[in-house]
């Protein structure tokens, strides 16, 4: 087979009698950045390791240009790999973290000095480069700790969520960093979150653990919109999930609404998702009382009941809203029928 | 917190009457031997009757007294860098590996601290004896290392306990082979540890008395057991020289510790 860059084939772990991973399989390609996404516990950083070599699988390859990387020790990989914790060398100043590596190949002390001030450079940290370690802040630590994993144009760069320990706006700007030397570099990126925001925003590709296995791989919009099932729906964004009935091609909801939004060759009982943005307010649909109201500014949240006494949530554009409503107040519930979203499970 | 000091009322002026006390019982004895070293008296009168230099004069153009100190100063630093050596083996095996029976490894390594050095001196004596090791060098530094090797282990273990892994991790991802990371990463970010293993070792086999008494031999003494001899022949202005010597070499290393340690910090 052609194409992967990096491929995981059949990848198992177990630690005694619990399994950490449970045969994945992936592949990817040269450039992309993939993030693996996934509550915790399911297998994420161990897969990380495993592609680092720091694990070693109980079955299973990992390849690399289609040869395998598993008897390989990790200081023969050339893989990258920025850490959740900080782990520059404290001992060493910024400078001679980033040379740490081409000091470790024996390249000539010019390269060194060219290859040092380039990565500063790039992580904009030129005059932090004699400081030490314990002179930075968390997120320039890890910007180092960047420039250090890069500084010797390895194949592959790992990221075990680098960014956890930093509060929200700071993170926002290095996501904007880590993206733009994305693009310069144009290295493979694999990185790892709990954070959905995290992995929308920066990826090409997201994969979606769990319990060791992978749920789902695709694109953000993928994901979002056509989720493989409910728990891809619950994990990615927002959703309201309502038992259906098939019949004849058609859902049916729990009190007999027949919705126009033919399904081939489905039949019995499904789940429809309706995301709360694609749900909205009218004269017609279905029945539902207010339970709570949220003034959002640009939009406004509802808590609805229906008549079956499921809960909705259903989020409006303000501007949207010709129909005000509170709670209390009974009104139903419209959604564009060929939106309407059967997960296949 | 309920025993903050200032918290604490006039029981802070009993605290500070007790600790006062208990210092001057503990240095009072050393005073007084300094004070005797300088003492004109050679029968050690207090208070002195005149000052003198004499005794110093005397120790330090002693051969013997020379000859115990180097014994001692030689057995010291051959015993610190076995210990420091071992003890690193030692805490990477403890502290990264994984393998049955390490707890039980660990307390093992820590028998010599609780063992009583009597039982200790006696055991080493009888089986030296057989292998041809009592009264000589090599007999020293192994008996010494027993003592001095949990010292180091138990400070190397815990800075290597108190360092993440992943900088090893990551340092063997830049390329470093495992040892080369350990040497290159490990070493400088545990060097504290080092240290203290290095004093602690030097100190045990510098002031160790019970076990050296069963390894000496006429031609090879260590400066306490030279010191034991001498008490128990006369109490001479010499004893307090030598004494008072000590005391200024541990106020050194304790410097040179609080120095180091003041570095690193930072
Ligand atoms: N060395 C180990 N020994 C035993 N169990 C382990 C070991 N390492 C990981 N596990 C278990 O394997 C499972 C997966 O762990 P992993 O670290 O890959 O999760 P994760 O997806 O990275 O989670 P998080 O988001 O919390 O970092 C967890 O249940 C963990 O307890
Ligand atoms: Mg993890």
């Amino acid at each position: 087979m052609s194409g992967a860059y990096l491929e995981l084939r059949n990848l198992r772990k177990e630690f005694g009698d619990f399994v950490a991973i449970n045969n994945i399989s992936l592949r990817i390609q040269k450039g992309e950045f993939i993030t693996f996404l996934g509550p915790s516990g399911s297998g994420k950083s161990t897969t990380l390791y495993a592609i680092a070599g720091f694990i070693e699988p109980n079955a299973g390859d990992v390849l690399l240009n289609g040869r395998s990387l598993v008897r390989v020790s990790p200081n023969h990989r050339d893989i990258g790999m920025v850490f959740q914790r900080y782990t520059l060398f404290p001992h060493l100043t910024v400078a001679e973290n980033i040379a740490f590596p081409l000091r470790v190949r024996r390249r000539p002390k010019a390269e060194i000095e060219a290859k040092v001030k380039e990565m500063l450079d790039l992580v904009h940290l030129t005059p932090m480069r004699d400081r030490k370690p314990a002179q930075l802040s968390g997120g320039q630590q890890q910007r180092v700790a960047l420039a250090r994993a890069l500084a010797y144009d390895p194949q592959i760069l790992l990221m075990d969520e680098p960014l956890s320990a930093l509060d929200k706006k700071l993170r926002e700007d290095i996501q904007a960093e880590i993206e733009r030397i994305h693009l310069e570099t144009g290295v493979t990126i694999i990185y790892v979150t709990h954070d959905q925001e995290e992995a929308l925003r920066l990826s090409d590709r997201i994969v979606l653990f769990n319990h060791g296995g992978i749920e789902q791989v695709g694109t953000g919009e993928d994901l979002y919109d056509h989720p493989v099932s409910t728990f891809t729906a619950g994990f990615i964004g927002n959703s309201n999930l309502i038992d259906v009935h098939l019949q004849s091609g058609f859902p049916h909801l729990p009190d007999g609404t027949k919705l126009y939004n033919y399904q081939p060759n489905r039949e019995g009982a499904k789940r429809l998702m309706l995301r709360p943005e694609d749900l909205f307010l009218a004269k017609e649909g279905i029945p539902v009382q207010i339970t709570g109201r949220t003034y959002l500014g640009d939009v406004i949240a509802y808590m609805v009941r229906t008549g079956w006494g499921q809960e909705l949530s259903v989020r409006t554009q303000r501007q949207d809203s010709n129909l005000q409503a509170y709670v209390g107040d009974t009104v139903c519930v419209g959604f564009n029928h060929e939106k309407a979203y059967i997960i296949p499970e | 917190m309920l025993l903050d000091f200032s918290q604490l009322g006039w029981w802070r002026i009993a605290l500070c009457a007790v600790a006062g006390v208990a210092v001057v019982f503990l240095l009072a004895p050393l005073c007084l031997l300094i004070a005797l070293s300088f003492d004109s008296s050679q029968w050690l009168q207090f208070p002195p009757p005149g000052w003198t230099l004499q005794w110093y004069r005397e120790v330090l153009a002693d051969p013997n007294w020379l000859n115990s100190f180097l014994t001692s100063v030689e057995l010291g630093i051959v015993v610190t860098l076995a210990s420091v050596f071992l003890g690193l083996l030692a805490g990477f095996a403890l502290a990264r590996g994984n393998f049955p029976g390490r707890e039980m490894l660990r307390g093992f390594f820590l028998t010599p601290m609780i063992m009583p050095s009597i039982v200790l001196g006696i055991a080493l004596y009888a089986t030296f004896l057989r292998l041809h090791l009592a009264g000589t060098f090599l007999g020293f530094v192994l008996a010494h290392l027993v003592l001095a090797l949990p010292f180091s282990i138990v400070a190397i273990t815990s800075a290597l306990e108190q360092t993440d892994k992943s900088l090893e991790d990551a340092a063997m991802l830049c390329g470093a082979s495992l040892w080369e990371a350990r040497v290159r990463v490990i070493l400088p970010a545990i060097r504290h540890g080092i240290f203290s293993a290095a004093i602690f070792s030097f100190l045990t086999s510098w002031d160790e008395v019970v076990v050296a008494i069963f390894m000496a031999s006429p031609g090879l003494q260590t400066l306490p057991v030279r010191m034991l001899g001498e008490v128990r022949q006369n109490l001479s202005p010499d004893i307090a020289v030598v004494s008072s010597l000590l005391v200024l070499g541990t106020i050194l290393l304790m410097g040179l510790t609080a120095l180091f340690n003041k570095d690193s910090k930072r």
